[in-house]
């Protein structure tokens, strides 16, 4: 029986709140209503849930027969089960007692019912629910009356209504038949129905509106949870403890606490504290549900995890029972013995056992788990990040040769005349003339467009160094030989030009005050028939003159002596006033090089490493450059003033910013040998530097105006031509004053001009 | 004879056609193989021609589309990506003959300029001197005057005019212009006069048609216009000039005893540079080429300039030539360059030199003939059409050349730095 403590278990879950509430009241009747629930559930083999749920609704008055439920909905499976019974088995019902011909009536008096009350079928739908006993499906009936049939069968016949006779036979069964005053007509199938005396009763108390089945009380009988009946799993009876009924002290009292806590603000409800901590802490984690990489380092940890290189797995050299092959002879085993343990192919001998089970213990276990923890615990594993970049990419831009153009690509002229080598140019401002220096003690003056020497002019030395003024307005050329400076007026520039300078040279009178003052050098003019030559002033020196510079007004020019006394090592001559000073009393190091500032009044004085800037208005250092070469061969100041290159023998070339550092900006060092010269053009952004090794370099150096923007600098040309005679090759280089053309001087007594 | 070669090379189809009537082929296209150069071409018109009744030898020159052919015929095709599935029109003129090297007229000095006139040829010198040669190589006279190296010589027309003696004038380093009459009977030179405003040395003198006008450029950046008729502009030569030319004065007064001075009419700033070329482009346009890198044109009716065409390069030299109305430049490098003003885009480049191209000039009496003197000691004779190679390189000078001219038809001249002037002989085509 063990569907019976289920079925009590159910009851209990659908009646406990009621013997709750009602008490004990009706224990006693358990015990028959029992009895009553086993027949039916014995008779009927449906869902005992079903049948256990009707039980307790099943009224006491149920031998009456009738058993209308409250719940249509409930009771309506159950009994369209009992009606398939009906239809399956007559003779089931007819040995039942008077419950199947109750049930029977049932569905008819069901059906007055619906006659009667529900004159809507639509107000609910219940479709599943109604009875199918006629096939019309879910339609009106109504919609069959004008019809003979109602509804089809299987085959698709129409199913024709029972007959029922006229008017007349409706007349004579009133007359005759005796039940005729209960008879009704089922809607549904046609059929007329004989309603049962139980039936009229129901109509009659439905119409006295009293209970339909005569029952005194509308509610369930109690069902009583305990009896004296003793239950295989019985429950417990213990009445239910007061304190199940009233409040608990302790909580009461904790309770209490609490708000007396909240009362007086010792505690705050847990909303109030997120909200205050919210507020009170800027550093407050901010609740954003979206943001990423928050995870903790213990996460990252794991994940940059690289596991330990696993342990090859055992061979057939390690089997207990290894074929044959494996096995070592006696050759390999002496071998094995001979070798270092680090040489050995393998580090253990194989062996054969007849069983597993005879394999000693490894006596090299402990040896090698401890080698192999050491391994993994003293070698790092970690990942290494691994950059792919492209090595052209790390290569800065640089714009195309073609857009710096217009540079000197190729040779366009070759002056020659000079029969020893040329150790200096320059250009006249124009650009028309150009002046030569050279050792075969002759100066020259070359029509730069055809090549044609104009004038020669000889002298006594070795002409070291020429120089054209810049001024356009004054028409001199300083040639240095030996110690001699000879300021010339060749005369092939305008007439006006060059007698404006010849008049403003003989404007000077000595005003004799020279005789007083300690004289480094020696100032004097020409006589007629020099002056007929073009020569005009001549500056002696006391030591040999190795460089010579012209401001850019070019009043006044300064020379370097060779390893002249210290203080007069640099001198700076005025022309107007025919003076000489020396600025620096003790200049530091061997002076190599000196260059005026084209705008300030700085002087730049290049020493073997170092480069001093000075202003002559104050009289004081103004900067000191770090050449980062060991003997500075040349010099040349950026017509804008800010921007100086410096060439050494150590053949590099270095880029002075002076607005950035006094480290040079960039050193270039694409000569093989010493460089001999380095000049800026005029106008065009190049420079370019000559070198022993034969090459003139020129270089497109831009100088932005803009301070932001470092000076551009790319190599654009390499120029050769100049041979090289004992180990000298190009000696100057000057750029042509208004074309992107450049000169170059050599030892091989040309001059090279390359356009 | 065109079936007779094998098969196996591609043909193409080809029409031969001149505009010499004496040589005119019938209009039919004929079968070629595409591998044939301009001997081939020679051979097939010489061919059909020997059929009538041309007995010499003729030497033909071949053009498509306006250029000449050098290479093989299929080269030819694919440079210049003409189909050669067409019927290609083949132009054929008579070939040019190779110039005649004729004299040598020697200098004391290099030969800076130089200009023909009929049977007269002008020279300038670096010494200073001016010469006067008969075309037949008879030195007429030798002019002193100049106190620099002359640097331009310019005839001036003067048929029509009552005197109809040559006139000339040139121009030096000595900043002045002076303008020269030969006294044919007399034998003897007249200077006419001086022209002094320029500061610095003239370079470039241009006259226009009708011989009144004068332009010339200048190293100091200036074009001037002198007037060579208006009787107005002359000022006497005075005493009371400048100090500072006292020894060029001595000198002037000793080759002319009456020497009138003349200013300019105009004067045009504009270029940046020196101007070193200036040509006539008609009665009233001059261009001039300078080394800012620019070709200026100006009106000198208007005394304005009009246009600009910029280059890349310094110029030297510009010539102008009438009949084709294109300008032919020479720059700091190896190249010719040919301008069309009209439309301020170049051309053309001819490239053959190996050193500066020092001056050019166009042919008077053909459109499309132009000469080149370079320093690479040789002059060059081109024909437009043919931009790839000249048409003969014509070989003599030992130094480099500074001037050339071709002011005679048919007389060709260069001068240079090996105080030579070359003169070839150049054959009219009949």
């Amino acid at each position: 029986m063990a569907w019976d403590w289920e079925s009590k278990e159910s009851k209990l879950h659908k009646k406990k709140n009621v013997s709750f509430n009602t008490g004990m009241a009706r224990m006693g009747d358990l015990g028959k209503r029992k009895v009553k629930v086993l027949d039916e559930s014995t008779d009927n083999n449906v869902s005992f849930f079903q049948k256990a749920e009707q039980v307790p609704e099943a009224s006491d008055d149920s031998d009456e027969g009738s058993s209308f439920s409250d719940d249509e909905g409930e009771d309506s499976s159950s009994q369209d089960e009992e009606y398939v019974d009906e239809d399956d088995s007559e003779d089931d019902d007819s040995e039942d007692d008077s419950d199947s011909d109750e049930e029977k009536n049932d569905d008819q008096i069901e059906e007055v019912l619906d006659t009667v009350t529900q004159n809507d079928e639509y107000e609910y739908d219940s479709s599943d629910e109604e009875d199918v006993r006629n096939t019309i499906g879910n339609i009106p009936v109504e919609w069959y009356d004008d019809y003979e049939h109602i509804g089809y069968d299987v085959e698709g016949r129409k199913l024709i209504k029972p007959n029922h006779g006229d008017a007349l036979d409706e007349f004579l069964q009133k007359a005759d038949d005796p039940n005729y005053w209960r008879t009704v007509k089922n809607k549904l199938t046609g059929q007329k129905v004989v309603l049962s005396e139980s039936d009229v009763r129901a109509i009659q108390r439905i119409q006295a509106s009293t209970h339909p089945d005569g029952s005194e009380g509308l509610y369930a009988p109690w069902v009583d949870f305990f009896s004296n009946e003793v239950m295989n799993m019985p429950v417990t009876g213990r009445p239910p403890d007061k304190r199940s009924f009233i409040p608990s002290k302790w909580e009461r009292q904790r309770v209490g606490q609490m708000v007396h806590a909240l009362k007086m603000g010792w505690m705050k409800p847990r909303g109030e504290i997120r909200k205050l901590k919210l507020t009170q802490d800027p550093n407050a984690p901010s609740l954003d549900l979206w943001k990423e990489d928050n995870e903790p380092d213990i996460t990252k940890r794991y994940r940059m995890h690289i596991p330990a290189p696993k342990e090859p797995l055992p061979g057939h050299a390690e089997s207990y029972n290894p074929p044959e092959e494996y096995l070592f002879d006696e050759q390999e085993e002496a071998k094995w013995e001979a070798q270092e343990p680090e040489e050995r192919r393998i580090n253990f001998k194989p062996q054969k056992f007849s069983a597993y089970r005879s394999v000693p213990k490894y006596s090299q276990f402990v040896n090698e788990r401890f080698s192999r923890l050491l391994d993994l615990y003293m070698a790092a594993r970690q990942r290494k990040m691994k950059m792919n970049v492209n090595p052209e990419d790390l290569i800065p831009k640089r714009p195309d040769k073609k857009d710096l153009q217009p540079y000197p690509t190729r040779e366009g002229m070759i002056y020659k005349g000079h029969t020893d080598m040329v150790r200096s140019i320059s250009p006249d401002p124009s650009g028309q003339w150009l002046a030569s220096g050279s050792d075969d003690g002759t100066v020259k003056l070359w029509e730069v467009g055809t090549g044609r020497c104009m004038t020669t002019l000889k002298f006594a030395g070795k002409v070291t160094y020429v120089s054209w003024n810049p001024n356009p307005a004054i028409n001199l050329l300083a040639a240095v030989v030996g110690p001699t400076v000879i300021l010339l007026n060749p005369g092939l520039v305008d007439k006006l030009v060059c007698s404006n300078t010849d008049s403003t040279l003989d404007k000077y009178e000595d005003d004799g005050d020279t005789a007083g003052k300690k004289s480094f050098v020696e100032w004097s003019t020409f006589d007629v028939l020099d002056q007929e030559k073009g020569l005009r002033i001549q500056v002696v020196h006391a030591k040999d003159v190795v460089q010579f510079t012209w401001h850019t007004k070019g009043d006044y020019f300064a020379t370097v002596q060779q390893d002249g006394s210290k203080s007069q090592a640099v001198l700076i001559h005025q022309l107007s006033r025919r003076q000489t000073q020396a600025p620096f009393s003790k200049p530091k190091g061997l002076v190599q090089r000196v260059i005026f500032h084209p705008v300030h009044p700085y002087f730049f004085v290049a020493t073997q490493q170092h480069i001093r800037i000075y202003n002559l208005v104050k009289q004081e250092l103004h900067k000191k450059l770090q050449a980062n070469c060991k003997y500075i061969s040349s010099i040349d100041i950026h017509p804008g003033g800010d921007n100086i290159i410096i060439g050494s023998y150590d053949s590099r070339l270095c880029w002075f910013d002076l607005d950035l550092s006094t480290k040079p900006y960039q050193t270039l060092k694409y000569h093989k040998k010493a460089l001999r010269q380095v000049a800026f053009h005029k106008h065009y952004p190049l420079f370019a530097s000559a070198s022993d090794d034969g090459s003139v370099i020129v270089s497109h150096g831009k100088v932005y105006s803009d301070q932001l923007l470092n000076p551009l600098i790319v190599t654009v040309k390499v120029l050769r031509g100049h041979k090289t005679t004992n180990h000298i090759s190009v000696l100057d280089c000057k750029f042509h004053p208004t074309q992107p053309w450049i000169f170059s001087s050599g030892a091989d007594s040309t001059i090279r001009l390359y356009v | 004879m065109a079936a007779e070669i094998s098969d196996s090379v591609p043909h193409v189809q080809a029409k031969f056609f001149t505009k010499q009537e004496q040589y005119s082929v019938a209009d039919a296209p004929y079968s070629i193989p595409s591998t044939v150069s301009t001997k081939e071409l020679n051979n097939i018109i010489y061919s059909v021609l020997c059929d009538g009744d041309v007995k010499e030898k003729v030497e033909f020159d071949f053009l498509i589309d306006g250029e000449f052919l050098r290479t093989s015929l299929a080269v030819h095709l694919d440079d210049k990506n003409i189909s050669p599935e067409t019927v290609i029109e083949i132009e054929y003129v008579e070939r040019q003959t190779a110039p005649r090297p004729e004299t040598s007229l020697v200098h004391d000095d290099w030969v800076s300029c130089v200009q023909g006139n009929k049977n007269l040829i002008l020279c300038g010198c670096y010494d200073n001197t001016l010469k006067l040669w008969t075309r037949d190589g008879k030195c007429l006279t030798t002019i002193p005057g100049h106190s620099g190296p002359v640097k331009c010589v310019a005839w001036i027309k003067t048929e029509g005019k009552s005197d109809n003696e040559p006139m000339f004038v040139s121009g030096s380093l000595d900043q002045t212009l002076f303008v020269w009459r030969w006294k044919e009977t007399k034998k003897e030179v007249d200077c006419v006069y001086a022209c002094k405003g320029h500061a610095g040395s003239v370079d470039c003198v241009a006259v226009n048609n009708d011989g009144a006008r004068i332009v010339t450029g200048s190293w100091d950046k200036m074009v001037k216009l002198w007037s060579l008729v208006d009787g107005t502009t002359v000022a006497e030569d005075s005493n009371d000039d400048s100090s500072g030319d006292l020894r060029k004065k001595k000198k002037l007064k000793g080759t002319s005893q009456k020497l009138s001075v003349r200013i300019p009419l105009v004067t045009m700033s504009g270029h940046k540079e020196a101007v070193s070329s200036a040509t006539w482009l008609d009665e009233s346009n001059v261009c001039t080429a300078s080394w800012d890198h620019t070709l200026r044109v100006w009106d000198m009716t208007r005394s304005e300039q009009t246009q600009v065409v910029e280059g890349s390069k310094a110029f030297f030299s510009i010539a102008h030539s009438p009949l084709s109305n294109l300008i032919v430049s020479a720059s700091a490098d190896k190249h010719v360059r040919l301008h069309d003003l009209r439309t301020k885009e170049m051309k053309g480049t001819y490239t053959s030199h190996t050193g500066w191209v020092s001056s050019v000039d166009w042919s008077k009496s053909n459109e499309h003939m132009f000469i080149s003197g370079s320093h690479d000691m040789l002059m060059k004779l081109w024909d437009t059409r043919s931009p790839k190679a000249p048409l003969y390189n014509l070989i003599g000078q030992e130094d480099k050349i500074l001037a050339v001219d071709w002011s005679i038809p048919d007389l060709m001249l260069s001068g240079g730095a090996d105080n030579q002037l070359k003169m070839f002989n150049y054959n009219k085509q009949k």
